[in-house]
């Protein structure tokens, strides 16, 4: 026993149901799944045999061997069905052999009279059709292998056929799913038995009216791939439990929230082998009909006059189908040629979307508020602005808050136009409609419409002159709307066209619908407070696959409702793009699937949102070494900026996969330190592309930032400290960068301070390199060292030399503290802190200014930055301030941003004014040494222009700057 | 006051080291009109105040008198305006500027904000010079395209405008520049030198230097004089009698690399190179430029290397270097570096040892 397991370890995962020994032995499923599989395997047996029939009992066989049998004549009567009803709509069509189905399931006793009764036409047909269609049979099944599960049901027979055939490659897949599952098994997340199971085919309809929701992981399959099995099958699929929910799938109960309102509401559970029985059992045939394209020597040996007859006929159905495929594309359907060539002839004339286009505002999907909205407003435009207008004008239009142009937004497709069209034609107004189509520009001259018979060109004048009509003769002229469609798309060509469209709005006597995209769009920003706002939005699918419902049935097409929600979620709201397609789609078929909305609109599937740690996950993961390298191209530019980043923090976790043996780690050292050089790569790369714009490097440095890292480190996370959770961190650079950016900005502050105290001009690198420890040194230690006093009294001396602010201290401090060092502040008491402090801020009163600090200038709209410095001079050089006012006019020349410093000395304070050069005044506020300084202010006075005392050379200087001002 | 900006020569006159050096200068700008200029030469051998005692020599005391202007230029480059925030240090007759603070906008410093200094014309009332000087810095940080279109500025304006620049290398300085200044080399002072200026300061202190001491900070001042005086005056602070035997203290980054070197030394593991990337960080945070970094990282290493692998590690350093100069996230290319040591190491210990 235990040797057979070991053998067929494999297959144990591949069948995944219990036969004899499954019991005894159980794979690594969860309990409660396996438990739920055998019961239900215990009720349906016949929906089982599908999946298990390689490990199926003698008396199994036999079983099957019979209802093979029985299905034949179903088979038969199915194309017999189909021929017969080449006249018959459709609809009914597939109703019968659905019926057929049924029957076969339910009554298998009457199955044998039909057995009987088909033989005679059987024959017929075969002799009929299937005469040398040998080759092409083969053909035909080489291409069905392809698109196995595709299958779709065009016309009875034919569906039948295909599916038949079918079935095998699809268990075949299955398999190679299930090999390529089981190699994956440590993964997370996945369902733990991915592709192992084969995936029964059912009857299209098999689900219909049913409503699901899925809950968790499955036991094989994704998410997605349960949803598109559910729909494919008819059934609707939720993403939350609701009354109307029939089934909850899950195969583990996780105790989440669906699951708990599931058993609130007393909604079915289901398990995925109970789904997989629900659709198996739908259709028995095939599965059978597989078996015996497969071995038919089983079959032939019970049923040795039945089997060619069959086998022919299936060759002959495939035949039939492949025929009438290549005959034409629009006659390929079971449907009545002749009707399908006159409706195709109909539709040549106009678009589907012309021809549905909604005839009452009741037929627009969705926003049936917004239209009601924009009639009331239609409705009252004339008697609110108008009329009063002609009363008082202005007036009441100000108050009433209503606007004279109403503005329509959201996405393409949805409706805008057609409502605005048909509200306007449904309230007798007469629609002008001038899209980008015509040009709009000011000075326009190609609207040709001018109404009441006058030449206006712009639409300005035909505001205008629409006003002058309706006062003319209103009884005459109908009312008449202007459609401005496409506002946003007014571009260079339309010169000064939406301050045109203000400006019309503004006099307008005529009622102005805009139509845009985009509201917030830049270019209509002006326009917005003009307009009364009407967003639109995206009818729900269903709304729109009701409609769309309508359409198919009016042009007989056969599309079951989950198809047309698929299409209208595929469109994105758009109906305009979902009739075109319905449209298109209905050129070559009649009747549509789920899987043939699925397969046209693939290239228009919505985009996956990788996250940035999804794609580093997956690019570091265990099997990344799989990804296709567009995979990993197309993983990595998710976030080209961010991915980069997320990988340098993360790639040293990595234990690479493809080392093997690596006892000392040299090999993964040696990988690391390839991975940083790559990854240096692509920082010289980006380099390139932001400074030089080198845009098309932007793959190269993708794949020396990302790609080439992760390839030679993916393999299994570690943690590399203790108490790390073991996730990818989030890219470090970036907050250490920007800290870095700030630090640098107060070490600059500092610098300047530094400068600006004219002791010391040394560069901000030698500042911090060299000096700043020695600074630190001569501000904590007296603290540490001296008694308080003397220490603060010292400190702030020092400070104040070198014009060192409480906030440079601080900064100082904070350079100065590595990760594991001590704090520089440390030993000093709080006491000495608080009065150092204390001193600094007393000083600060009596200190003489050196440098000020960040100045708004009022009257600017944006306060440039702008610090000043350094603009008093010491008290004790006043013996070149004679010189240095000539030198000071030269000075203000040198810079071209010319300050000016006034003094006015009263007391303490000093006003300084700051002059630049497009003369906007400024004020700021300095604190100047109080005693000391008075005496500088005499000094500096004749420097200044409001000084105390009125002298000739303030005079002479005054009117220099006064012309200076002026230029 | 500090005792570097203290005992700072004002005037050529007053200079301790490059004596010649000086009155070659002083006789440059007493007897004739003064060129371009270019001081080239290591950090702390004097560059600065050579430049500030001649352009004192140039235009007198006046010349003492600067003001710190911190503000926001608006550059016009093509299709959107720039704020480029500088410093800049100006007298009536100069004007300083560190024009690589701009980083890699340094090019409209260079052609906007430059250009508009070098072209207003000083008015020259008492037939004083008829030119003002413009005191670049860090010339050798400059990029390649603001080198070139300072080489334009330099002869347009040369009428009324001199250049002096300021630089450690001067290989890093286009041919074109350096052919148009008139070069003038700065050596680092010689250990003697150094002892001398420190001697000088402590008797003017009035300190007792206890014999060998002087030369001990010279010898640890790696030829920089302001290092030298610098790391005086922080013995000076920690402990006042001076003894011989104090230690002399580092500088707190220097002593932070050398813990990262003995890291690297005596682990190389996936885990230890993630505490040497925050230990970087540290030190980037921490405003230290990041060749100094590199550079002090391999000298710190070097010193505890066998001979056998020293020459491919100063390899693979200057590899890393080139490699950061070309990029922009200099921590990528330091940890590279550790990381390629570390693969080095290793594998050479294993090599070894077993």
């Amino acid at each position: 026993m235990s040797d057979n397991r070991q053998a067929d370890i494999r297959k144990w995962f591949m069948k995944s149901h219990d036969k004899g020994n499954g019991k005894e032995s159980k794979p690594a499923t969860p309990a409660p799944a396996n438990s739920e599989r055998q019961v239900h395997g215990g009720q349906e047996n016949s929906g089982r045999r599908k999946t298990s029939k390689y490990f199926a009992t003698d008396k199994q066989k036999l079983k099957e061997e019979k209802e093979t049998e029985e299905h034949l004549p179903a088979k038969r009567k199915t194309q017999k069905d189909s021929d017969e009803s080449l006249k018959s709509p459709p609809s009914k069509k597939v109703h019968k052999v659905d019926a057929d189905d049924d029957d076969d399931f339910v009554l298998p006793s009457s199955r044998k009279n039909s057995v009987d009764v088909t033989p005679s036409k059987k024959l017929k047909l075969g002799l009929g059709r299937g005469v040398t269609q040998k080759p092409v049979d083969v053909e035909e099944n080489d291409e069905d292998d392809d698109k196995n599960i595709e299958t779709p049901l065009r016309s009875g027979g034919r569906g039948r056929g295909g599916r038949s055939s079918s079935a095998a490659p699809a268990g075949g897949r299955g398999r190679g799913g299930g090999r390529g599952g089981f190699m994956n098994f440590g993964e997370r997340k996945d369902p733990p038995h991915k592709g192992e199971k084969e995936v029964p085919e059912g009857a299209p309809d098999c689900l219909a009216g049913l409503t699901f929701v899925i809950s968790g992981t499955l036991d094989s399959l994704e998410r997605e791939e349960a949803e598109d099995l559910i729909k494919r099958h008819g059934g609707r699929v939720t993403g939350s439990v609701s009354k109307k929910t029939n089934y909850l799938l899950c195969d583990e109960d996780i105790g989440g929230q669906k699951s708990k309102k599931a058993k609130d509401l007393g909604t079915a559970f289901l398990t995925e082998d109970g789904l997989f029985d629900m659709i198996g059992a739908s259709k028995p045939a095939k599965a059978l009909a597989q078996e015996e394209s497969k071995k038919p020597e089983d079959t032939v040996a019970p049923l040795p006059k039945k089997s060619p007859q069959k086998i022919e006929a299936k060759k002959d159905k495939i035949s039939n189908s492949l025929t009438t495929k290549v005959a034409g594309k629009g006659l390929i359907s079971g449907a009545s040629p002749a009707k399908r060539k006159t409706q195709t002839a109909e539709k040549n004339a106009s678009t589907w979307t012309e021809k549905y286009k909604p005839k009452v505002p009741s037929d627009i999907i969705g926003n049936q508020s917004l239209v009601k909205q924009l009639h009331d407003w239609l409705a009252h435009w004339n008697e609110q602005f108008v009329d009063t207008g002609n009363k008082k004008k202005g007036k009441k239009q100000n108050d009433s808050g209503a606007k004279k142009a109403v503005l329509l937004s959201g996405g393409p497709g949805i409706g805008k136009t057609t409502s605005a069209k048909l509200v306007s034609q449904m309230l007798g107004f007469q629609a002008i409609e001038v899209n980008a189509s015509d040009s709009r520009g000011k000075a326009d001259s190609k609207i040709e419409k001018g109404i009441g018979g006058s030449n206006a060109n712009s639409i300005k004048e035909l505001v205008s002159n629409e006003a002058l009509s309706i006062n003319m003769d209103r009884s005459k002229h109908p009312k008449t709307v202007l459609i401005m469609d496409e506002v946003d798309g007014m571009s260079a060509g339309d010169r000064g066209g939406i301050a045109d469209l203000i400006a019309s709005i503004k006099i307008s006597k005529i009622p102005i619908i805009c139509i845009c995209n985009d509201r917030y769009s830049q270019k209509l920003k002006s326009l917005v407070n003009y307009c009364l706002l009407l967003s639109f939005r995206k009818p729900t699918k269903q709304q729109m696959a009701k409609r769309l419902m309508q359409v198919a049935n009016a042009e007989g097409l056969q599309v079951n409702e989950i198809a047309l929600e698929e299409l209208a979620e595929r469109v994105n709201g758009d109906m305009r793009m979902a009739i075109n397609q319905l449209q298109y789609m209905s050129l070559s078929m009649s009747v549509i699937k789920y899987d043939d909305i699925r397969q046209r609109l693939l290239t228009s599937a919505k985009d996956q949102d990788i996250s940035p740690f999804t794609a580093v996950d997956k690019l570091f993961g265990f099997n990344a070494g799989k990804l296709r390298m567009d995979e990993r191209i197309d993983l990595s530019m998710s976030d080209p900026d961010l991915v980069p980043l997320l990988i340098q923090e993360n790639y040293i976790n990595y234990r690479p996969s493809s080392v093997g043996k690596d006892d000392n780690g040299i090999k993964r050292m040696s990988l690391i330190a390839r991975a940083a050089e790559s990854i240096g790569d692509g920082d010289i790369f980006n380099v390139q592309i932001r400074r030089y714009r080198q845009w098309q490097l932007s793959q190269s440095s993708s794949l020396a930032s990302c790609i080439i890292p992760a390839s030679l480190l993916h393999g299994q996370r570690e943690t590399l400290e203790q108490g790390e959770r073991n996730f990818n961190r989030f890219g470090g650079w970036l907050g250490k960068n920007s800290t870095m950016g700030k630090n640098m900005r107060l070490l600059e502050d500092l610098h300047v301070h530094l400068l600006a105290s004219r002791e010391s001009s040394s560069g901000r690198k030698t500042l911090r390199v060299e000096y700043l420890t020695l600074l630190l040194k001569r501000l904590t230690e007296p603290l540490r060292v001296l008694p308080k006093d003397e220490a603060v009294q010292n400190v702030v001396e020092f400070m104040n030399i070198y014009s060192i602010s409480q906030e440079d201290f601080d900064t100082i401090v904070e350079l100065s503290k590595f990760q594991g060092h001590p704090n520089p502040l440390e030993g000093i008491q709080p006491a000495v802190k608080a009065a150092l402090t204390r001193a600094y801020k007393e000083g600060s009163k009596s200190r003489m200014v050196r440098a000020a600090d960040l100045i708004s200038l009022p009257g600017m709209k944006k306060a440039p930055k702008k610090r000043i410095a350094a603009i008093l001079e010491p008290s004790d050089d006043g013996l070149v301030d004679g010189s240095g006012e000539l030198l000071a006019e030269n000075e203000e020349e040198s810079s071209s941003d010319t300050e000016e410093l006034e003094g006015t000395a009263n007391g303490e304070k000093l006003q300084l004014e700051l002059q630049s050069l497009n003369s906007k005044g400024v004020e700021v506020k300095l604190d100047l040494k109080g005693t000391g300084n008075s005496s500088a202010k005499k000094t500096s006075a004749g420097r200044g222009k409001a000084g105390s005392g009125p002298t000739e050379k303030k005079g002479a200087r005054g009117s220099g700057t006064g012309a200076k001002r002026k230029r | 006051m500090l005792w570097v900006d203290k005992y700072r020569p004002k005037t050529l006159d007053h200079v301790m080291v490059h004596q010649d050096i000086a009155q070659n200068l002083k006789k440059l700008v007493t007897e004739q009109d003064c060129p371009h200029l270019l001081f080239y030469g290591p950090p702390g051998s004097g560059k600065k105040t050579l430049i500030m005692a001649l352009i004192r020599q140039m235009f007198g005391p006046s010349a003492e008198k600067v003001k710190v202007e911190n503000k926001t230029w608006k550059v016009d480059a093509g299709s959107r305006t720039l704020d480029i925030e500088l410093t800049t240090l100006s007298s009536t007759n100069h004007v300083e500027l560190s024009p690589s603070d701009a980083g890699f906008q340094d090019r409209y410093v260079v052609q906007e904000i430059i250009k508009e200094i070098a072209k207003n014309r000083p008015i020259d009332t008492k037939g004083k010079r008829g030119f003002k000087v413009l005191v670049l810095n860090e010339v050798d940080k400059l990029s390649r395209e603001a080198q070139h279109s300072l080489r334009r500025t330099m002869e347009k304006y040369s009428a009324y405008c001199r250049l002096i620049l300021c630089c450690n290398s001067s290989s890093k300085v286009t041919e074109a520049i350096r052919s148009r200044c008139l070069n003038v080399r700065i050596n680092a002072p010689t250990d003697e030198e150094i002892v001398k200026v420190l001697e000088f300061i402590g008797n003017k202190e009035g300190l007792q230097l206890p014999s060998g001491f002087a030369a001990r900070i010279a010898d640890k001042s790696n030829r920089s004089l302001r290092r030298a005086i610098l790391s005086f005056e922080t013995c000076r602070v920690q402990q006042y009698p001076l003894t011989s035997k104090q230690v002399i203290p580092p500088m707190d980054w220097e002593e932070y690399i050398a813990e990262i070197a003995s890291d690297v030394m005596k682990e190389q593991s996936p885990k230890r190179l993630f505490q040497v990337r925050g230990k970087l960080y540290e030190l980037l945070i921490n405003c230290i430029p990041p060749e100094i970094i590199l550079k002090r990282l391999l000298y710190e290493l070097l010193k505890k290397l066998d001979a056998e692998l020293k020459h491919e590690v100063c390899h693979w350093a200057a590899y890393y270097e080139h490699r950061m100069c070309l990029g922009q996230k200099a921590i990528f290319h330091i940890e590279a570096f550790v990381a390629k040591f570390m693969s080095i190491y290793k594998s050479f210990l294993i090599a070894t040892f077993g």
